[in-house]
């Protein structure tokens, strides 16, 4: 009775850390769970940690991730979210050195997280180089979609006073309506391109 | 069921039930092949629709980060890959096609190339000679220049002062560019409006001369009559979902496919099989796969500032690469620095002191396939790396790093598999040449991308002749990059523009 009572307990134990609910994310998330956003909050503090030359991954990693991730195809969806899910509870099958045991990736400290994901990336297996590559890639993506981080580095894109070409007066921004053409052939700055009625005609 | 056309530019908002259209010539894809074949065609006065599922772009539009600009141009969210060998490859959705993300580099085939096309294809009328006024038009159109030395910035300059210091030639790139102001974006789309992408070029110059143009329209199909095709069939895309609604039928005397070498084959495939007695419809996929190294140098670069790609050497093409600068949005081109936590953001604070410039291979012997997927327009895609070209791309790889070097960069990354990642001088970069350099150790994108529907003199061994038609019917033509009977060895686009622009006038004769 008490070996099938402990058993309980462990298995309560073990599905404690697999199904432990997460925090509420943060309303308006297109595409990722709470799971997910966890998740991509904790990879991006094992990413990008404080200190060093540039900002730490902050708030605005995950809700890149997020439009990046609502903005691919379906298929592609399901499959960025199923690298975040095998990423997330894989230290329960394999722990991370320093983890304190079986525990989901978000309930690591930053140290063990970051050096979970550097075994992935030097792995032997090149299945798991590629979970690694994808992961810093979306992540990387992410940090310098942030207009701070881009500041920061000095390549904020160059200001520019964009001129009205005669194509701009054929069609409105990209799905609205014909009545939204915001010029008329009075506000055409540069000549027609290929100039309509060149040469080659 | 419309009747007449509202207006010379259909958009999304303007379909309201099915469509139904009749047209001398219909063109499908207004790429820079489908573009110059409008344009031509109405220019020399027939009646020509223009159909392009993807919407057309304001400066509005435009989104300068990469990702969520990919997510928007390019098919597949820009994710789309090959199977085989994992190479990344980026199709454009949007009127322009391709041209409204490319870098406007614009290259004449070498004549020894062309030659070659000549000898192993089968053709008589394809030599430079022969295409020579055909680039003229387009050059002259596009108002085709090389790069001036005012929007080159230090990222490009370095490059020339590289090969000035190893004795290599190089020179600025020409480009389909009227008043680059060096923004580095062509990726996201010029928002200086300086960049001659057709939307902006030859599709208005071809809505002037008469042509109506239908975007946000998918075409599914080719409609025949024994040896005749009779005209095309689709439906009409949301902008950005995809999203399928009203039927779309146009008829013609003569269809142009021109959707891009990954589209057109699905597209013939859609339709039963199409012009495919050879059996190539869909085979010999080429790319020129892509490699980059990155140098950082002891200033800053200011890499934000230049021509996107500004500089280039051809002296390698006879060794099967050709060398160019490269930019892109900072976050697209950094996922691949390798390292974690403040390593990998030191590498990212490095940015500013970079110069990245990559090589680009013709592969003649790496050949794919494109098959329509079981369901929607989109490929399955496979291909193959053959071990000897691997190695064109080994021996580019160490140019490259003698060229950084050269130019004076205080360490390289390679970014090859096995390796280090970081190389401070050129005896370390030796490794690359003692390096038993694999396919996988690569990270390769293949954005040029021909010949699945090669031109061929031999009907039984192409899809089209030399002026484009296809072989088994009388008025089917394709004008994109997929009549290219292998690699060009260099950048497409212009190549592909020339023959489009010869396929036009051997239209316009025969109807
Ligand atoms: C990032 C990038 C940079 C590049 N840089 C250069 C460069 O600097 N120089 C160079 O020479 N080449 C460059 N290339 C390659 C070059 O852009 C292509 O070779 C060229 O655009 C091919 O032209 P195309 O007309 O064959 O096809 P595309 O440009 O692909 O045009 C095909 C068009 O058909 C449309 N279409 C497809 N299917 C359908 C359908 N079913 N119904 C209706 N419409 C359809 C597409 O939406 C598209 O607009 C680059 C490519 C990329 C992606
Ligand atoms: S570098 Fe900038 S200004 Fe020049 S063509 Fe490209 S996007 Fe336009």
């Amino acid at each position: 009775m008490l070996f099938w009572s402990l058993m309980a307990l462990a298995a309560v134990a073990a599905s404690w850390r697999v199904f432990r609910p997460y925090a509420a994310p943060p309303p308006g998330l297109r595409a990722l769970g709470a799971r997910d956003h966890a998740f991509v909050s904790a990879a991006s503090e094992a990413m990008f940690p404080a200190g060093g030359a540039l900002p730490p991954g902050g708030e605005s990693v995950p809700g890149y991730v997020d439009d990046f991730v609502a903005e691919r195809p379906a298929q592609l969806r399901l499959l960025m979210r199923l690298l975040f899910f095998l990423c997330e509870h894989a230290t329960i099958v394999f722990p991370a050195p320093g983890g304190g045991g079986r525990r989901r990736f978000t309930r690591l400290p930053v140290a063990a997280r970051a050096s979970y994901l550097q075994g992935w990336g030097e792995s032997r297996l090149a299945a798991r180089r590629l979970v690694f590559t994808s992961l810093r890639a979306i992540l990387t993506l992410a940090y310098l979609g942030d207009p701070a981080v881009l500041g920061e580095l000095g390549l904020a894109p160059m200001a520019i006073d964009t001129p009205v070409c005669p194509a701009d007066l054929l069609w409105p921004r990209a799905g609205r309506t014909r009545e939204e053409i915001a010029y008329g052939p009075e506000d055409v700055t540069v000549p027609g391109a290929g100039s309509p009625l060149g040469p080659d005609s | 069921m419309s009747g007449g056309m509202n207006g010379a530019v259909r958009i999304f908002a303007d379909y309201t039930g099915d469509v139904h259209e009749r047209a001398d010539v219909v063109v499908v894809g207004s790429g820079p092949g489908g573009a110059v074949v409008a344009h031509g065609l109405a220019a020399a006065g027939h009646d020509v629709i223009l159909v392009e599922e993807g919407p057309p772009f304001t400066p509005d539009d435009f989104e300068l980060d990469g990702a969520r600009s990919m997510a928007r141009t390019l098919r597949e969210g820009g994710l789309r890959a090959t199977r085989g060998y994992m190479l990344s490859t980026m199709q454009a959705i949007a009127l322009g096609g391709g041209s409204l993300v490319n870098s406007a580099i614009c290259v004449r085939s070498p004549q020894e190339t062309l030659d070659g096309w000549c000898s192993d294809f089968a053709l008589e009328r394809t030599t430079r000679a022969d295409l020579d006024p055909h680039y003229d038009a387009v050059e002259k159109f596009l108002g085709i220049e090389p790069t001036p030395d005012d929007v080159q910035g230090d990222r490009n300059l370095l490059f020339r002062d590289g090969c000035n210091a190893l004795g290599y030639s190089s020179e600025p790139i020409a480009r389909n560019v009227r008043g680059c102001r060096g923004s580095g974006e062509c990726f996201t789309g010029c928002r200086a409006r300086a960049k001659q992408s057709m939307d902006i070029s030859y599709v208005p110059a071809a809505i002037a001369a008469g042509a109506r143009v239908l975007t946000s329209v998918q075409v599914q199909q080719v409609t025949t009559a024994g040896r005749r095709a009779t005209g095309v069939a689709g439906q009409v895309a949301r902008p950005f979902t995809g999203e399928l609604s009203h039927r779309v039928r146009i008829e013609a005397k003569v269809v142009v496919l021109a959707a891009g070498c990954m589209a057109t084959p699905v597209l013939l495939q859609r339709s039963g099989g199409l012009a495919n007695a050879s059996g190539q419809a869909g085979e010999n996929l080429q790319f020129h796969p892509g490699v980059a190294i990155m140098g950082v140098f002891p200033e800053r670069t200011h890499p934000e500032f230049g021509a996107t790609q500004g500089y280039q050497s051809l002296q390698f093409i006879p060794e099967g690469f050709k060398l160019e600068t490269l930019w892109a949005p900072p976050g697209v081109f950094a996922v691949r620095l390798p390292g974690i936590g403040t390593e990998l953001k030191q590498r990212l604070a490095e940015i500013p002191y970079c110069a990245v410039w990559d090589a680009i291979a013709s592969c003649n012997r790496s050949l794919g396939r494109v098959r329509a997927r079981r369901r929607g327009m989109d490929p399955a895609l496979h291909w193959r790396f053959d071990p000897q070209d691997v190695q064109i791309l080994k021996r580019a790889l160490q140019v490259l790093a003698e060229l950084l070097f050269a130019a004076g960069a205080r360490k390289i990354l390679p970014g090859v598999g096995r390796l280090p990642e970081e190389m401070h001088s050129l005896d370390e970069a030796e490794a690359l040449r003692r390096h038993d350099l694999r396919a996988d150790d690569l990270t390769c994108g293949g954005n040029h991308a021909f010949s699945s529907t090669r031109m061929h003199g031999d009907p039984h061994r192409g899809v089209v002749g030399e002026d484009g038609r296809c072989h088994d019917l009388d008025n089917l033509y394709v004008a994109d990059t997929g009549i290219l009977p292998r690699s060009p060895a260099v950048n497409p686009m212009l190549t592909c523009m020339a023959l489009a622009h010869r396929v036009a006038a051997g239209i316009a004769e025969r109807i």
